[in-house]
């Protein structure tokens, strides 16, 4: 996020994209409403209409893969309107370039909505990215935000909400195919050789491979050997057949986790890892915010800190791997990591943690992004038209289907199925579907139906609700028992290789019984 | 009002008040809001007297709730016989304890628990927890800025429901008798406490009209009362408010007075188990849901009906004042805005 959470609650138009906020981050929901509360306006793009649709005042439902033409459009309201921040775009970017698109009512009055406020944000999440233009729909956003000039100001910005508690800290440590911690990029000789002369090891000079290639790899693929940690592949990545055949055919598979997953059943080794309560350490939240953890149980059994079984198995292969604690471990992300520069954990320990970047001890933190500069220098314009999505719906497969998560369940339910509470609120897998689709198939509400695509097919509960629009269809990620990564596309944005979640060609049946 | 010139009161120096609580610490299990190192008020079971930094002033994040009805707590064990089922009670000694610095919001709770569980049926487990417990009450000179209790009758100051209960006048605390233990632990430490005279009762007086004029929010329960018996709150109210909540159940469990709970069974092996009672909350869905699917409650525009119905129309019916004790803990968690003083001033709106 460019922003602070907080600031979200001062905005006055909130302009929130793919996200599913109310389910999936009910805490930065709390902010946007909040902010309708005091006035603020709230435009919601969104095939589905959900709850926070319902609260907007504005809701476009646009058509699953049309991000780029309908900001696009609104670009060009701003332009023809008088709306754009020219001396914004004449001072801070370069590369801008009339974009046309298609000027809607509505558009148009989210276009002015956003364009005439003081103070507006953009929120967006995995409805933006999970497409094969991902990376273009998020430049298509930046494009908005700067055409506005919304961004660099408090209270304005762009914001991804990220979807777990410490995944913006994983990609800041270079849990990325392509950068060292801190976004240091791998081909970068200068940023080897320091890390090279930290750590006493030659690093790889080109860069790995991103998440899909390696578990899409097939059984004789490059990769032979896997350590996999605190991640389900077996249910999470897209094409589940093609995932179980590359993770089979390896020599070797060793995963850690907390609970004994669907992955992890294949390993040949099994680590058994300590979960959050039960070890030290820092988190960086969505907000760029570094927040200490603190040991508040023993871990049960054999169970260890990811640290100490990393430590121990570099041990093990014959590095010398050495850390004491969690704080000798920052203190060399401090050492190596410029963001992280000036944050250790006697810092941490006080108040609510520090934002990054804190370039040294005396540093606050940077509450929001770009004041005075982009990362790049200036911001770039990069044009971008509509690319259409891997797979649409056709005459075998006539419906659309989109996944996403539900508010009791967290991704592939490995900790909260194992709650009888939450399992009691939604325990199985649902198809949204729209009544006159319903109607059509002759479905009542709760009937198991099977849904197909060219990939695969599995079954599960319909649930007939107009949130979806008519011919769409819209299912989750969570059960074992009814894995929609089965029927999802092999299709990813070239990127970032993001794999395209949200959107590939279904058909139902009705299942005949006698 | 002033205390009648009858009530038997004390007064307790300051200075006095840790070697009070040693005493009581010998013969008592002693729960007290404690503000622990990351500076939130909880409270908590003591068991270093000196160690922990007991706060009378700033309310703690949880009440008494969990200690008579714990959040999760096991009922019985079960083992599977040729003849069939069973069930062997759970049997828990819990130690006689002093809940000492409780505010009268968490006072008023407590009543109000005790009138759930023992007024048809007696609940065994929450009278084991009750019974022996002592209450000492500290009034509130200083209402936190969600507090409302002066709307729901239930505070700045209590009269009665604690067995001592205490009034900060600066050095010295104005201890007043409300029930035998209390009389009885006075008697029994004597030496701490002095007769309290007209002018240590005419301050805590004065220490209460000045509470009084102290609370931020205007909150007219009284009025969302009467119009919910008489049904004129707008369907739209329910429905605005239902639309947003976010289904979080965190006003339920950390309210003094939500005593909903659910019993279930769960399985250790083939041939035993355990039963165990959890918090539940009338907003989620599930907690109405019938077998099939069915659910009498549309959570999109009732989510919250029940919630607010129970404790501001039924339980006014059942026991003369609602269930809402005005602690504003719900207005600091919810996470939609939907807690229960925005729905007393929608209800109220539209009202000249």
């Amino acid at each position: 996020m460019t922003n602070s959470i907080n600031e979200i609650e001062n905005a006055e138009v909130i302009l929130v994209s793919g996200s599913n906020t109310t389910e999936a981050h009910p805490q930065v929901a709390r902010r946007m409403l909040d902010a309708v509360d005091r006035g603020a306006r709230l435009i919601v793009i969104d095939p589905r209409r959900t709850r926070l649709a319902e609260c907007s005042h504005l809701h476009l439902a646009l058509n699953p893969g049309t991000d780029i033409p309908l900001l696009n459009a609104m670009m060009r309201v701003l332009l023809d309107e008088g709306l754009a921040d020219e001396l914004f775009i004449e001072m801070r970017t370069e590369n801008f370039l009339a974009l046309t698109g298609v000027p809607l009512p509505l558009i148009n009055q989210a276009a002015q909505l956003y364009g005439r406020a003081r103070k507006a944000v953009i929120c967006y999440c995995l409805g933006v990215t999970q497409h094969v233009c991902g990376t273009e729909n998020v430049q298509t956003m930046a494009n908005l935000a700067m055409l506005a000039g919304h961004i660099e100001k408090k209270d304005t910005g762009v914001d991804p909400l990220r979807g777990q508690n410490n995944v913006q800290g994983a990609c800041d440590m270079g849990a990325l195919p392509n950068m060292l911690p801190s976004y240091q990029a791998v081909h970068n000789e200068d940023f080897r050789e320091k890390f090279e002369r930290a750590w006493g090891a030659r690093l790889p000079e080109d860069p790995g491979l991103t998440l899909v290639e390696m578990t899409h790899g097939g059984a004789q693929g490059v990769i032979r050997g896997m350590y996999i940690m605190g991640e389900n592949p077996m249910l999470s990545d897209p094409t589940l057949t093609k995932v179980e055949e590359t993770l089979r055919g390896l020599d070797f598979l060793a995963v850690s986790d907390i609970f004994l997953t669907e992955t992890a059943q294949l390993a040949q080794v099994v680590f058994p890892a300590a979960c959050f309560a039960e070890k030290s350490g820092s988190f960086t939240n969505t907000e760029r915010r570094v927040q200490m953890v603190r040991q508040a149980v023993a871990p049960p059994g054999k169970c260890r800190a990811d640290s100490e079984i990393i430590i121990a198995l570099a041990n093990r292969l014959g590095y010398a791997m050495d850390y004491d604690s969690s704080a000798e471990i920052m203190e060399e992300i401090a050492l190596l990591a410029p963001i992280y520069g000036g944050i250790y954990h006697d810092r941490l320990d006080q108040g609510w943690g520090l934002q990054w970047p804190c370039w040294d001890r005396d540093h606050p933190g940077t509450p929001f992004l770009h004041k005075y500069y982009f990362t790049r220098g200036k911001g770039y314009f990069m044009p971008t038209s509509h690319i259409e999505p891997g797979e649409m719906p056709d005459h075998d497969y006539p419906l659309l289907l989109m996944t996403g998560r539900i508010y009791h369940q967290y991704h592939t339910g490995t900790m909260t199925r194992k709650s009888e509470r939450l399992s009691r609120e939604s325990g199985q897998a649902l198809l949204q579907i729209n009544p006159a689709d319903a109607r059509a198939l002759g479905l009542r509400r709760g009937e198991t139906v099977r849904l197909v695509s060219r990939r695969g097919e599995i079954t599960l509960a319909a649930e007939i609700t107009e949130q979806v629009a008519l011919g769409m269809v819209y299912a989750t990620f969570h059960f074992s028992d009814a894995p929609i990564n089965l029927i999802t596309n092999n299709a990813f944005d070239t990127g970032s290789g993001c794999p395209e979640y949200k959107v590939c060609a279904v058909r139902v049946e009705k299942i005949m019984t006698n | 009002m002033p205390p009648a010139a009858t009530t038997d009161s004390h007064l307790l120096k300051k200075d006095h008040l840790k070697g009070f609580l040693r005493k009581l610490s010998k013969e008592y299990r002693l729960v007290a809001p404690v503000r622990n190192r990351h500076s939130d008020v909880l409270f908590t079971v003591i068991d270093d007297l000196d160690g922990m930094e007991i706060e009378l002033t700033e309310p703690p994040q949880n009440s008494l709730k969990q200690f008579f009805l714990p959040q999760q707590e096991q009922l019985s064990t079960y083992s599977v016989t040729p003849e069939g089922y069973e069930f062997h009670p759970t049997q828990a000694i819990i130690p006689p304890t002093v809940y000492f610095g409780v505010h009268p919001c968490d006072l008023s709770s407590v009543l109000y628990m005790d009138v759930v569980f023992s007024r048809r049926q007696r609940d065994p487990f929450y009278l084991r927890r009750r019974q022996g417990s002592v209450l000492i009450g500290i009034n509130c000179n200083f209402p936190s800025p969600n507090c409302f209790c002066n709307a729901t009758g239930s505070g700045p100051f209590i009269e009665m429901g604690s067995d001592l209960q205490l009034t900060d006048l600066g050095d010295r605390f104005l201890v007043e008798t409300g029930r035998a233990p209390g009389h009885a632990l006075i008697k029994r430490w004597q030496g701490f406490f002095s007769p309290a005279e007209a002018k240590d009762r005419a301050a805590r007086y004065q220490a209460f009209l000045e509470a009084r004029g102290r609370f931020s929010r205007q909150v007219h329960v009284e009025q969302a009362i009467r119009r919910l018996e008489a049904g004129t709150v707008p369907e739209q109210v329910w429905e605005d408010l239902s639309l947003r909540c976010q289904d979080c159940g965190g006003c339920a469990y950390v309210c003094p007075t939500c005593t909903c709970f659910t019993i279930s069974d769960q399985q250790r092996d083939a041939v035993s188990g355990q039963r165990l009672r959890n918090w539940d909350a009338c907003t989620f869905a599930g907690f109405t849901a019938m077998a099939g699917g069915h659910n009498p409650v549309v959570a999109k525009t009732a989510a919250i009906r029940q919630r607010f119905e129970h404790k501001l129309r039924d339980d006014v019916r059942l026991t003369g004042r609602p269930s809402c004790v005005g602690c504003g803990r719900c207005v600091g968690i919810c996470f939609g805005g939907t807690d229960i003083i925005r729905f007393v001033e929608r209800a109220c709106q539209g009202s000249l």
